[in-house]
């Protein structure tokens, strides 16, 4: 697209969507509440031990005040505007500022690199950026002398070692919003005008696929589309008015603008924002949400935390967990193959709660959670059993960026280990003949940013290809099987997904985070990650000494542990996609060097790339390998490393018999 | 267990400083309270008049001691001759016709404005030589009390409390003076609680720990140890005071004498030092447990399982006591609040060992 042809709003996009109400936009709700519930509590933030709230009206204000600001400085409608940083009012002020003003918010994970960023400010043409602190303002400031520009204005929220000399083009947003409450007070008039002037059909916000496979790609979302998401989501029941909620992800994700934003808006939550990332498990304990929403990955490292927690608990408190954690476990069970327990197994149940799971729930934060979710990945089937379990009512969605995330969800009655749920009221599911999900909703985006060729791939004949092999049971529930891209073959000619294997992997306490190798090669090889908490704590019981992390990984007595591990993951798959050989990387994996997204997912070229020589060693037998790891410092500089690693065979005894 | 901790956050700084943010702490107390207000109802008169008005108002002198000892660090040897002093001014002044109201400030004003004075000692010593300080204190006081005939009524006589009103109810039956004794000590409760979380309270903590650092951050050690003696001092007169009136209904000189002193130090330090719960149940322990005993004892030797000598009925309850004492002290060094401290937190990090990060 040409810059003059970038009108966010032209006609053709209302012709979109016609039956969207134009005054139907976030600003428009935003004003609702301030008008009508102007003295609750809108958000609070932890700031140095104390939760300091904004209620609707003064929300508002800090909105208004700063679009005031923003216009000042000249950002235009279709403008777009950076957001980057963890998550503190100020930005979510700023978004919403950008909004109110008909330009695009575009957010960024915080541990952006340089590089990464400079690629997002030159695809958007970003002038103006709204970040978080001294170090983002660094960050910028070192693309702007790599050689971008464009960016004219820099605001900052904490103004902590920028405020004796703020470099050229850097302001506090503070003073950007005085300036805008100066600028009502000169126009009469300015205010109203501001809240009326976005729409329905506008893009609120450009949001950015995770980049699994090349760049990532701009997601502009429109009111309409999160207004469509959230409406759909409540009617079925999965967000209620007035939600106590966590806004501890990062800012750039789908759901935190959806949760902490769109619903937030529409249905009046009360967001909570951690005082650091440090500090969110405990500042989660204090606010005990009723909304909560982790990816697997947290659940299953909070389940870690209560493991090792209990094992280095006092006796008694061991004993009555050994008791009743498998009792409700297996009661679970039960409940979601559709048997009805007997009366004294619910009864004892109860002594249960008193016992045991609600005093967990409350060392969680999680006492008053009634809507637990996640998504984003596969959960393993004992972390998810130990949750539900434990009388919280865990539920998967299935979505994408793309369609506001919220599409499809295990509603409470048929909630099961291998099923997403079933679709929205208001979304519709087709699978294609190729086994392809397809959606069409109102929550489905209109296109890509400036890539007509990716939106033709992905919108077809009004239906969104998301890309991800699926079927539909009898009842109406969707299975994800996985990725259509990533289904791999063997050499031998054996079909497999090395995410489902991984998975599996990584249900296993010990390991953290697993690479399944095996494409065109004679058998499968496995990169494992392991979980320095709960390996260390093994250790320690065990007798192992270890100095770091590196070290740990390659003690002999792990690596039995994690042989164990992948062998009971073979004894589930076919013989043929066993895992034969593994390594225990001396590092995790690290979005820094480009080996996972930020969202975590493996990007395997860079993974085989990187470590090349360790995979050729796994599959030419050989025992160990001297390996140069190459190593990013944090100023930039980089220098190798040389690590000894060994490489271990699983169920080689019976490899060999069969051979 | 029985605690909730999630779901408590503060918007103020002023609620950090709650005294009890949890739930399970708030019920348990609202529990006692309607306890301790209900007992006339509950308990027979014996058990009212003879164990918890006394084990209340031995309480609220403790309370007052560990003010002094726990928080501020100033050991207090003679503090029977402290109450002693309350005691007698307000049985002299309600005697005069001065309502008992003021009969109770006046006798709390006496002790503070003498224990000052022995407390000023405390201005130039520390430790060993602030017990000998103190004790000087209760040796003279006792001496001055039985000699001068004007205070004590002459040698070896008692003087009767007059009947006196207090907030115009007539201070008869044990009704009446249970609960002015359980008013007194809830109000010294109310106030350590307060001291303890307040700057003055930080303040003496500060000059405990060591009182030249705390003249170094600014903290005026002269002016807050006086203060430490004059409030504890003040607070154990109305103890004494309240003691005669709602207990005793009448005072000698023996009742005040060293003995006292070293049990009220005792109860101090098996409760816990400094610590309110600890007054409690150092007060409970250091009063009934004898009591306690000699009655599980009487009723053994009733079984007639076995031959017990009336010497031994006497002195086994004051064996068993003595090593119980020490064992308290051996087991935990900081008292019986720290026992249920202790315990409180085994239920407080359930199901875990210890705090998660």
């Amino acid at each position: 697209m040409q810059p003059e042809q970038r009108q966010p709003h032209a006609i053709g996009d209302i012709a979109l969507h016609p039956h969207w109400q134009s005054h139907d936009h976030l600003i428009h709700w935003l004003v609702y509440n301030a008008e009508h519930h102007g003295h609750e509590v809108a958000l609070r933030e932890r700031r140095r031990g104390i939760w300091q709230g904004y209620t609707w009206r003064q929300y508002l204000d800090e909105v208004l005040a700063l679009a005031a600001g923003l216009e000042a400085l000249g950002v235009e409608p279709g403008d777009r505007v950076l957001v980057i940083g963890d998550n503190r009012p100020a930005l979510y002020f700023g978004m919403l500022a950008a909004i109110a003003l008909r330009a695009l918010p575009s957010p960024a994970y915080p541990d952006t690199p340089p590089e990464e960023l400079r690629g997002q400010l030159e695809a958007e043409s970003i002038r103006c950026a709204l970040v978080e602190d001294q170090e983002q303002v660094d960050k910028l400031l070192t693309i702007r002398v790599a050689g971008y520009g464009a960016l004219d204005h820099i605001l900052y929220d904490d103004p902590r070692g920028l405020e004796q000399a703020p470099p050229p083009g850097a302001r506090a947003i503070a003073a950007l919003s005085a300036q805008g409450r100066a600028r009502f007070s000169a126009e009469p008039g300015l205010r109203a005008a501001l809240q009326e002037r976005t729409s329905v059909h506008a893009p609120a916000v450009l949001l950015h696929s995770s980049g699994t496979t090349g760049r990532p790609k701009g997601i502009p979302l429109k009111h309409g589309h999160i207004i469509a998401a959230v409406r759909n989501a409540s009617r079925a029941g999965y967000f209620r008015e007035g939600e106590v909620h966590m806004a501890y992800l990062p800012m750039a994700w789908v759901g935190d603008f959806i949760f902490s934003v769109g619903a937030a808006i529409l249905l009046r939550f009360c967001v909570h924002i951690p005082e650091q990332q440090e500090t969110a498990l405990h500042d989660l304990r204090e606010i005990a949400p009723t909304l909560y929403f982790g990816s697997p990955r947290a659940w299953s490292s909070m389940l870690t935390r209560i493991q090792v927690g209990i094992k280095e608990s006092s006796p008694l408190k061991r004993a009555l967990y050994a008791h009743f954690m498998p009792f409700a476990e297996r009661l679970e069970r039960d409940r979601l193959e559709g048997r009805r327990p007997a009366p004294w197994r619910r009864l004892w149940r109860g002594v249960g709660e008193v016992l045991m799971f609600g005093p967990l729930k409350d060392q969680l934060g999680l006492r008053r959670v009634a809507r637990p979710y996640t998504a984003g990945d596969a959960m393993g089937e004992d972390v998810f059993l130990f949750f539900r379990a434990l009388g919280l009512d865990l539920r998967q969605f299935y979505g994408q960026t793309e369609n506001c995330a919220l599409c499809v969800a295990q509603d409470p009655g048929s909630v099961s280990l291998h099923t997403a749920g079933r679709p929205f009221p208001g979304v519709e599911l087709r699978i294609s003949d190729e086994g392809e999900i397809l959606m069409r909703a109102d929550n489905v985006f209109d296109g890509y940013f400036d890539n007509p060729e990716a939106t033709a791939e992905t919108l077809r004949a009004g239906w969104m290809h998301t890309g991800d092999a699926g079927q539909l049971e009898a009842d109406g529930q969707l299975v994800v099987l996985g990725r259509l891209s990533e289904v791999v073959y063997t050499n031998t000619g054996e079909r497999f997904i090395p995410t489902y294997i991984e998975n599996r992997l990584k249900f296993s306490d010990y390991i953290r985070e697993a690479c399944v190798l095996g494409r065109e090669r004679d058998f499968l090889a496995a990169l494992v990650v392991i979980d320095s908490e709960a390996v260390g704590h093994w250790a320690q019981i065990n007798g192992v000494p270890y100095t770091s992390f590196a070290d740990l990984s390659q003690k002999p007595e792990v690596y039995a542990l994690v042989r164990a591990e992948v062998a009971r993951v073979n004894a589930l798959l076919p013989p043929a996609l066993a895992i034969r050989s593994f390594v225990n990387l001396h590092k995790a994996f690290d979005p820094d060097d480009g080996e996972v997204t930020r969202t975590r997912k493996l990007r395997r070229d860079v993974i085989d790339a990187h470590y090349a020589p360790i995979i050729e060693s796994l599959y030419a037998g050989r025992d160990s390998i001297e390996y140069e790891a190459r190593i990013g410092y944090e100023t930039g500089a980089s220098g190798t490393l040389k690590r000894h690693l060994a490489i271990a065979r699983v169920n080689a005894d019976r490899i060999a018999e069969e051979a | 267990m029985f605690y909730r901790q999630s779901g408590i956050h503060h918007t103020r700084y002023a609620a950090t400083r709650k005294l009890w943010p949890l739930a399970a702490d708030r019920r348990l107390l609202g529990g006692l309270l309607a306890l301790a207000l209900l007992a006339p109802l509950l308990l027979p008169e014996l058990y009212l008049n003879s164990y918890l008005a006394p084990w209340l108002i031995w309480t609220a002198a403790a309370l007052s001691l560990t003010l002094l000892m726990g928080i501020a660090g100033q050991l207090h040897f003679g503090f029977a001759a402290v109450m002693a002093i309350g005691a007698y001014t307000s049985i002299h002044l309600a005697r005069a016709g001065v309502p008992f109201e003021l009969a109770l400030i006046g006798a709390g004003l006496a002790a503070a404005l003498i224990g000052c004075v022995f407390g000023a000692a405390a201005l130039r010593v520390k430790g060993l030589y602030l017990v000998m300080a103190t004790l000087a204190m209760q040796y003279l006081v006792s001496w001055v009390i039985i000699n001068v005939p004007v205070i004590s009524g002459g040698a070896q006589a008692t003087l009767a409390t007059p009947e006196v009103r207090l907030l115009f109810i007539p201070l008869d039956g044990d009704t009446a003076l249970y609960y002015t004794a359980l008013g007194w000590t809830l109000i010294c409760t109310l106030l350590l609680l307060n001291i303890k979380r307040s700057s003055v309270g930080r303040a003496l903590v500060a000059v405990r720990d060591k009182d030249f650092a705390a003249a170094v951050i600014g903290v005026d050690p002269l002016r807050y140890k006086l203060l430490a003696f004059f409030t504890s001092s003040f607070l154990g007169g109305v103890s004494g005071a309240i003691l005669a009136f709602c207990y005793y209904q009448a005072v000698t000189p023996e009742q005040f004498g060293f003995n006292v002193s070293i049990q009220l130090v005792a109860m101090v330090l098996v409760g816990g030092l400094g610590s309110v719960i600890g007054a409690y149940l150092g007060a409970g322990f250091i009063l009934l447990l004898p009591i306690v005993l000699t009655n599980l004892l009487a009723w053994v030797a009733g079984l007639e399982l076995f031959p017990v000598s009336f010497n031994l009925i006497a002195h086994i309850p004051l064996m068993v006591y003595g090593a119980l004492i020490i064992a308290v002290i051996l087991f935990e060094p900081l008292g019986l609040a720290k026992i249920y401290d202790n315990i409180r937190k085994y239920f407080l990090v359930w199901p875990f060992r210890h705090a998660q990060r």
